[in-house]
């Protein structure tokens, strides 16, 4: 195992947060009596965002000029035809329409800084949720037993030794299996939980840590000395800034929704200089078999809240936005066929957007071919053109500077399609 | 003459069968040969190591009584595993869902999605009203008609499912029978997170991995094989042989997808066909083209991967595929109504009728099913070994038994354990002095670890406080050191979870890594830590402690008593210098009773107001309240060390 030791870096913490409150004492004694942990030079981070339950892809960005869909779909079709009483699609480029309730997205695609894929998927064609998923996320369509998931993969091969425990982070209550694995990542559910805490007793709690941090430094075991450190270095990262009272930049409004907390506080620890690189949050409620709705329902609301979510995020980060990409992702996509229960089922390509100053933006990328049955994989459903591995290599090549794909994706060799523009 | 030669022969020979028997007997009782002296070890010692190795932690007074009893027969009655376990058994009665059988299961737990089907279906939920208009009135709705229904939502199984398991972890005085159910769940994973499979989560523990962990690892291989959870968790119950291997019509073989099924649907609707009048010779090539593909290599590959031979155990791809092929066929029996599982076997297993089943080569057995009209009948061969053609389900049988006995499975399993019970890098020759026992034996697992405790290994320095507590091991052996009552187990859960073990939901078939670095990050040992102060500040609901019983109802007389008292109580038989050395500053710093007790001043008191309204109220109270808060900061620091102690690194090991 490679030593995670050693990020105390002289120099760093300067006592700015110190005046935020928030801080226990025993911090404040630490920090005036020991090296104080240092602040990382930043580096590329990229963000994934997991829709969990399969998005319906061809609802999020309609081929609005198909008549197949059109007549597939009585009444889940949208027009970008203005008509009196409904929203019309956003058209992006005379055939692709953007979802009205993601309304927020137009803009930074005409900027050229969202690149949207269409036809993406998995070569494996399950239609189980679960499988798929873990397929996605482990980064092998045809291999269950893989143990590690993609991002833990994509931690290992960043080719510096991140020497943080916020290398990678999950937002999530326990780890995802993207980030299985023997490379540091850790889940994260609330920032405000990372430390030592006995309710109503802050004396009681900061002598306790102290006490522990006593203990775990001079343990026989090795990793448990180091983690114990690590442990208690990372508190003292966190408490650098006032997270319960964080201010986002340029009045960006976070929705007050799991996934907007989620990104709130990824935003929070990329300021923090903590030395977060690879990033995850999930966002539900996608398997919309019923009643999915138009421009308003269940699936406006889902994209609503992504669209606004990220576009937070992405306000937020002002200044930083040329070290951030963010990239979304969902197992797989949804019949072209409406159901008998105005909702749509299981089916196999869908589309996923990536957002950052360095994608090639302003395109829907892929091929979505006419929806006439010969062209849809089995008969009924958008077919998958795009690997996924294609893409996140992409991103995670350029973004990150991550070129072995080998380990990344052990049986991918395909070509990229140019989602990233440097 | 010829008959009394007879005579003496037959009693020559019952004798000396009689002496075999005896010395076989012997040796299956005997006294094992721990060989912990060699090692350096006090028989205390070796008491408290086998403790921590074979239970979810030593209760106080653990360690006498195996003294007491000896170390080899304590050992064998744990191998035994039928102490009686009434006080577990009482508390176990009250969750009365544990004993469902998967098809009592399916009817009263059904999958959300089937509730919804049939509520619509019942007309007690309008199919618009789907996610539309008043969620909340929508759920009520759903909730009464469950109600009415006499059905339960699922997470209500997976909860007494999770609360049995702790119960059983904490108060079983079958404790290695416990730790090897944990052991051979997690060799043989499935999980709660896919969905199709989580309800028969519950009987697949019960009824397939606990009778079998100390029996024969065939058993157990079987077992799983043809379990519910598992067929469905690895996708086998799916996986058949092509129309043509089968010579088979294929509406027999009852594997309508749901693509097939759509594509008929379709059919039916007259805007599409007139979309496209070539569709219906390209439905017809692509239902062919299905029946092809009918083989799932999911199951063959991990079983060979993951469950016997190991990645690294000498199989190719060709034998993932033959092996595939040989277990077409395998499937789940009809269980439930309105359409759960097993449903497209049930038209088939009514039209052929029960009693000529296996007549037409089918094979029951309770919820398994082979089905032979989807069983690829042509001949295989894998790792070499033939199966000819028409073997039906025995070849499946056949193939399993042959890896189980396999040598490279011998090792497999043997690394597993040792890396379980010894240390997370057991050495090459107590893996093959395992492996050698698990191939004489054809697989005995009791056997096998009798082979392991015997080892130098077992009791080496290598050994010794080497493993790392998973996060469900720490809160066991906390809950079990201090003594706890625990009236509501889901609530160590939560907690088990926030340290990084969501029991029963990992999702990979891999189980989880049983490595220490794999449990230690700085987000789960924080946790650990905070798991120790709440738990020893009664701030878990639903488990209670009593730190004075603990101690016979000795209060220590100081903190630094305290700090030793219980930190020989709650690790015994370790080396605890450092530790206590560590510990002693926190509480003789001098103002730790004053700050305390100010914390406390800040916290309002209780105080019996009602029964003091006279005049000496006010002194009364405050007489009350010093005593109050000098009580309070005595427990507040009894909490706090014991806290500490269970956060510390030493209780981290075992």
């Amino acid at each position: 195992m490679t030593s995670r030791r050693g990020f105390i870096k002289s120099g760093g913490l300067a006592l700015f947060g110190i005046g935020l409150g928030g801080v226990p004492g025993f911090l404040i004694d630490a920090v005036a009596g020991t090296k104080p942990p240092g602040l990382f030079k930043r580096k590329k981070i990229m963000v994934c965002i997991f829709q969990r339950g399969a998005m319906d892809g061809l609802m999020a960005v309609t081929p609005f000029t198909d008549p197949y869909l059109k007549a597939a779909r009585p009444t889940l079709f949208m027009s970008a035809a203005s008509s009196g009483k409904n929203k019309p699609l956003i058209d992006l480029d005379g055939r692709f329409g953007l979802h009205p309730a993601m309304a927020t997205f137009e803009q930074v695609f005409r900027d050229k800084r969202m690149a949207i894929v269409h036809g993406i998927g998995s070569p494996n064609n399950t239609r189980s949720h679960f499988d798929a998923q873990d397929f996605m996320e482990s980064g092998t369509p045809f291999k269950k037993g893989t143990e590690s998931g993609w991002l833990n993969r994509a931690v290992g091969l960043l080719g510096h030794d991140g020497a943080t425990p916020f290398q990678g982070v999950s937002l999530t209550s326990s780890l995802p299996r993207s980030f299985y694995g023997d490379n540091p990542a850790v889940a994260i559910s609330n920032l405000q939980d990372f430390n030592i805490q006995m309710r109503g007793n802050l004396k009681g709690a900061n002598m306790a840590a102290k006490s522990f941090e006593d203990l775990y430094d001079q343990t026989s075991s090795g990793f448990l000395k180091e983690t114990g450190k690590e442990s208690f270095e990372a508190i003292k990262m966190l408490q650098k800034t006032d997270v319960r009272n964080y201010k986002p930049a340029n009045n960006a409004v976070y929705p007050n929704t799991s996934l907007g907390n989620s990104l709130k506080q990824i935003a929070q620890l990329i300021k923090m200089d903590v030395g977060m690189e690879v990033a995850f949050a999930e966002s539900g409620g996608w398997d919309t078999h019923f009643n999915q709705g138009t421009e308003t329902g269940i699936f406006a609301r889902n994209v609503n809240d992504l669209s606004e979510s990220i576009m937070a995020f992405w306000a937020d980060m002002g200044t930083l936005q040329d070290d951030v990409t963010v990239m979304t992702m969902t197992e797989f996509g949804r019949t072209v066929k409406q159901n008998g229960t105005g909702g749509t089922d299981h089916g196999r390509g869908s589309c996923n957007f990536i957002l950052g100053n360095g994608v090639s933006g302003g395109k829907v990328h892929g091929l979505v071919n006419p929806l006439s049955i010969e062209n849809l994989e089995d008969g009924r459903d958008l077919a998958v053109t795009t690997d996924f591995r294609s893409v996140f290599s992409e991103v995670a090549d350029k973004h990150l500077g991550i070129h072995n794909d080998k380990v990344l994706f052990p049986d991918w060799n395909g070509k990229t399609i140019g989602v990233m523009a440097v | 003459m010829k008959t009394s030669l007879k005579v003496i022969c037959s009693f020559v020979f019952l004798f000396i069968a009689a002496i075999l028997f005896s010395s076989f007997r012997n040796k299956r009782s005997a006294k094992f040969d721990f060989p912990y002296k060699q090692a350096g070890l006090s028989e205390r010692q070796a008491a408290a190591h086998l403790l921590s190795r074979f239970t979810y932690g030593a209760k106080n007074g653990d360690v006498d009584e195996v003294v007491k009893m000896g170390l080899g027969k304590w050992f064998e009655q744990q191998l035994n595993g039928s102490i009686k376990d009434e006080q577990l058994n009482e508390l176990l009665s009250k969750f009365e869902d544990i004993n469902l059988s998967n098809v009592e299961v399916e009817d009263k737990y059904p999958r959300s999605a089937k509730v919804l089907r049939m509520a619509i279906r019942d007309g007690s939920i309008h199919k618009d009203s789907v996610n539309k208009g008043d969620r909340k009135e929508y759920r009520k709705q759903l909730q009464n008609y469950m109600q009415t229904k006499g059905l339960k939502p699922q997470q209500e199984l997976y909860r007494q499912f999770i609360s049995q398991k702790i119960l059983r972890a904490a108060y079983s005085n079958n404790q290695l029978h416990e730790l090897l159910t944990d052991f051979w769940f997690n060799h043989f994973n499935v999980s709660l997170t896919k969905n199709q499979c989580a309800s028969f989560v519950p009987a697949f523990e019960r009824d397939v991995i606990r009778p079998n962990v100390t029996g024969k690892f065939s058993n157990l291989l079987l077992s799983t094989a043809k379990s519910p959870a598992m067929l469905v968790y690895l996708d086998n119950f799916s996986s058949s042989g092509t129309s043509a291997s089968m010579g088979m019509k294929a509406e027999e073989m009852g594997m309508q997808t749901m693509q097939e099924k759509s594509f008929q649907r379709r059919l039916k609707n007259r805007k599409l066909r007139q979309l496209d009048s070539g569709m219906l010779n390209k439905v017809k090539k692509l239902q062919a083209n299905k029946k092809k593909i009918g083989l799932n290599e999911n199951y063959a590959r991990e079983v060979m991967e993951l469950h016997t031979l190991g990645v690294e155990g000498g199989y190719t791809q060709n034998d993932v595929t033959q092996a595939a092929r040989v277990l077409t066929g395998w499937t789940l029996a009809p269980m439930g109504d309105d359409g759960g599982y097993g449903a497209g076997m049930k038209k088939i297993v009514e039209k052929i009728g029960a009693d000529n089943l296996q007549k037409r080569g089918f094979v029951r057995e309770g919820d398994f099913l082979f089905v032979p009209t989807r069983h690829d009948n042509g001949e295989k061969t894998v790792l070499g070994k033939k199966f000819p053609a028409g073997g039906g389900y025995q070849e499946g049988v056949e193939l399993l038994t042959m890896l189980a006995h396999h040598p490279s499975t011998a090792k497999f399993i043997s690394r597993k354990l040792a890396t379980r019970f010894v240390n997370d890098n057991p050495s090459p020759k107590l893996v093959d002095a395992m492996a050698r026992t698990f191939s004489k034996t054809e697989g005995d697992i009791r056997q096998v670890m009798i082979t392991m405790v015997s080892s130098p290994e077992f009791w080496s320095k290598a050994a010794l406080r080497e493993k790392t507590k998973s996060p469900f091991e720490l809160a066991i052996s906390a809950v079990r050191g201090l003594d706890a009552e625990i009236t509501q187990p889901y609530q160590l859960f939560t907690w088990i979870n926030k340290m990084g073990q969501k029991m029963y939901y990992y999702q990979a078939p891999t189980g989880f890594p049983d490595r220490g670095q794999y449990w230690i990050n700085t987000g789960s040992l924080l946790n650990r830590m905070n798991f120790g102060l709440a738990l020893a500040s009664q701030r878990i609901p639903g488990v209670k402690i009593n730190l004075k019983a603990l101690n016979a109802s000795h209060e220590p007389e100081s903190a630094e008593a305290a700090l030793l008292t219980y930190s020989k109580m709650i690790m015994p038989e370790r080396n605890l210098e450092e530790t206590v050395k560590r510990l002693k500053p926190m509480l003789n710093d001098p103002e730790l009773g004053s700050k305390v007790e100010k914390a406390a001043e800040k916290a309002p008191v209780q105080q019996p107001v009602a029964t003091m309204m006279n005049e000496d109220t006010e002194l009364m109270t405050d007489v009350k309240k010093k005593d109050a808060v000098k009580k309070n900061s005595d427990k507040d620091m009894l909490a706090q060390v014991v806290g500490v102690i269970i956060g510390s690194p030493e209780f981290q090991r075992k």
